[in-house]
């Protein structure tokens, strides 16, 4: 882990940011997925960062319910110690994966002063099985930590969660 | 006087309703306050009430339609 | 007969798509049993439409009238409770002109009105009515109603369909696996595991019985998920090495599973088969010890099973699949967490390990469904024709319950399961 951990902001200040740099960290944090950029990935989380990818149903309860994924801190950290293994089967070969992030939108901030942000993805996912199509939506919840944006909270809406879909092994 | 806002009722019965979410999809239930009986109507069954003529419903109200026959006491 | 020469006579009794007699040794099964379409097609009408199949468990539908959605293989079954307490196992088809009557995953109602021209049914199948009833010569003229899987049986909460109105009972079939079963319920304090954590569905394009057989193959762990040990510092691939006491055992009628207590037995610890202690979960500890008493210890040392019961239902511990074939080349992997009743501070956890590890993004079974689609890419080549099952045969030995059992590594389980398919598929077939 780099830059993006520190503290936990407890009597938060609003985050404000500026939509045109909360786009830049977006399409940074797409990039680095797409190319399994996974040091440069994991240093955007803050230490509290939350990864999910619900199932069945968007607003599903995460501590009740089965989710795609559901990854504290702590699991994203071991999801990337496994991708840099070089034997997660399912990413060797890496898929080859281009996504359009669009419809970036501030919705507000969270409870702790996150500033919360909603943006659409389109992503093409490549591998010898077969071409999957992926779209959603993306819930982030963003903080400054040490001047640079971070991430605390990345939700994944797939519009086929409720449906058997192929393996998702990359970073959606 | 203050009166529950789930219950419906007068001199003659007192009903409360709930939605009740314990099942796969909500239903209403109702309970008998004065005999403490429970029955659950789904969705169709309420469309159906709806449009129950009444006729039928008066039918229904009869004491010995389903209740208060000679064969069950 | 050749492969291509497909019977198309449209009752249960048509005859072998194959010489499954020839393609079926006892130590090597023949690649085009995973791929041939008309293989798939006798595999439906002899396997998934005849012998008990499980289908979904009791506290999916707990209240009168509630209903979900579940399938036999490619058929879409409603499985529903009656005001009166009776499962029943509906599919999804109106009788009128065959809509699908159902459309949610899940709700509670006593009737199932059909969207298309409204033909109403009863919970329990039965027809209850439909609109303008002139047009049928006035009300309750017709004699129709959805159809049903004719035989539903229910074990331990298990509910299991079978498409024969005879044969087997559920009790038979299940055999030696039932213990496994109640080795899973004894885990909860109350005696009872429920299914409510909803399931991911995990699409695989290759054939169902490579998932079956690879759910007890204990050779793999070390290598397909050598990734997700080294890094979770996990204990799970020791299970599986060559000086594992554990053991493979063929449970009969093609069930399966690998006995882990021998290693847990060793370690002694309760709950180390789930990785913690009873200090982590003290509730959960003193419910089970309160209920079990003496007991209790043995039964928190040796843990939950890992049993494949033919053809679809595997229970890894705290995860339950089940497979769903659709082609010779796709199946669905549907897969849940395992919640067992009055231990709410077990199943928290439970849930969450189940999630890191299984489903389409899960740290283990995205590199089993790799591995599966690989092998489904892999035997469609032509040379060698065949695959090699012929793992630990040498040092098989007849247990005292009369089991054959292997090494931990060994496919012993796989061998029981081809050798009750080439019954099912040939003396055994549906007559
Ligand atoms: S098909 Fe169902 S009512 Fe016509
Ligand atoms: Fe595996």
């Amino acid at each position: 882990m780099t830059a993006a951990a520190t503290a936990i902001p407890t009597d938060a200040e609003p985050t404000q940011l500026d939509v045109r740099d909360v786009e830049q960290f977006l399409y940074r944090e797409a990039r680095f997925a797409d190319e399994h950029r996974y040091d440069d990935w994991e240093a955007l989380w803050t230490q509290d960062g939350l990864y999910w990818v619900p199932a069945n149903d968007d607003d599903a309860d995460r501590m009740a319910k089965m989710s795609i994924i559901h990854d504290n801190r702590s699991r994203i950290a071991t999801r990337i110690r496994q991708f840099q293994t070089g034997r997660r089967h399912s990413q060797v070969p890496h898929s080859r994966l281009r996504r359009v992030v669009s419809n970036v939108e501030i919705l507000g901030n969270a409870e702790n002063g996150d500033l919360e942000v909603g943006a659409n993805f389109v992503l093409v996912e490549s591998r010898e099985r077969s071409n999957e199509l992926w779209a959603g939506r993306y819930t982030y919840r963003l903080r400054v930590v040490d001047g640079a944006i971070a991430m605390s909270y990345k939700k994944v809406a797939l519009v086929d969660n409720a449906r058997a879909i192929a393996t998702l092994s990359f970073l959606i | 006087m203050y009166i529950r806002p789930d219950i419906v009722g007068n001199e003659f019965a007192e009903v409360s309703l709930t939605i009740d979410e314990e099942a796969n999809s909500r239903r209403l239930r109702l309970e008998d306050l004065k005999t403490g009986k429970v029955r659950y109507l789904d969705a169709l069954e309420l469309e159906t009430l709806v449009w129950l003529p009444e006729g039928n419903l008066a039918k229904l109200l009869d004491p010995s339609a389903d209740r208060w026959r000679e064969e069950d006491a | 007969m050749t492969l291509t020469d497909i019977p198309t006579s449209s009752s249960g009794a048509r005859g072998p798509a194959a010489p499954y007699d020839e393609l079926i040794e006892a130590q090597r099964v023949h690649g085009s049993l995973y791929t041939s379409p008309a293989i798939f097609a006798d595999e439906l009408e002899q396997i998934w439409y005849r012998t008990w199949v499980y289908v979904g468990h009791v506290s999916e539908i707990a209240e009168p009238n509630d209903y979900v959605r579940k399938n036999i293989g490619p058929q879409d079954v409603i499985m529903t409770r009656s005001a009166d307490g009776e499962v029943h196992l509906l599919l999804n088809r109106c009788a009128h002109r065959g809509n699908l009557v159902c459309e949610a995953d899940a709700g509670n109602s006593s009737s199932f009105r059909c969207p298309y021209h409204g033909w109403t049914y009863r919970n329990t199948g039965d027809m209850l009515g439909y609109p303008f009833h002139g047009g049928y010569g006035g009300r309750g003229k017709l004699d129709l109603g959805l159809g049903r899987v004719p035989r539903v049986g229910i074990y331990q909460g298990f509910v299991f369909g079978s498409f024969a109105p005879d044969g087997p009972t559920l009790e038979e079939h299940l055999g030696e696996a039932k213990g496994e079963i109640d080795r899973l319920v004894r885990l909860s304090p109350e005696g009872e595991v429920e299914i409510t954590a909803g399931f991911l569905k995990h699409k695989a394009r290759a054939n169902w019985k490579l998932l079956a057989e690879n759910e007890t193959d204990g050779y793999h762990p070390q290598f397909v998920h050598a990734s997700i040990f080294s890094v979770a510092q996990s204990g799970i691939g020791a299970l599986y090495g060559e000086k594992s006491t554990a053991v493979t055992r063929a449970l009969g009628n093609g069930h399966s599973e690998n006995d882990l207590r021998p290693e847990f037995r060793r370690i002694g610890a309760p709950l180390g088969w789930f990785g913690t202690t009873e200090e982590k979960v003290p509730e959960y500890s003193a419910a089970m010890r309160a209920r079990y008493g003496d007991a209790a210890e043995e039964i928190l040392i040796e843990g939950a099973p890992h049993v494949m019961i033919f053809p679809n239902l595997f229970i890894a511990e705290i995860q339950m699949f089940t497979i769903q074939p659709l082609a010779a080349n796709l199946t669905v992997q549907h897969v849940t967490a395992v919640q067992f009743k009055g231990a709410p501070e077990m199943n928290k956890r439970m849930l969450q390990q189940c999630i890191g590890s299984v489903g389409p993004a899960g740290m283990l079974l995205a590199d089993d469904t790799e591995m599966y689609e690989r092998n489904q890419a892999g035997v469609a080549e032509l040379r060698p024709e065949w695959l090699d099952v012929r793992r630990g045969v040498h040092r098989e030995e007849i247990d005292e319950r009369g089991l054959t059992v292997g090494g931990a590594t060994d496919e012993t389980g796989m061998r029981g399961f081809w050798k009750h398919y080439k019954h099912l598929m040939t003396e055994g077939r549906a007559q």
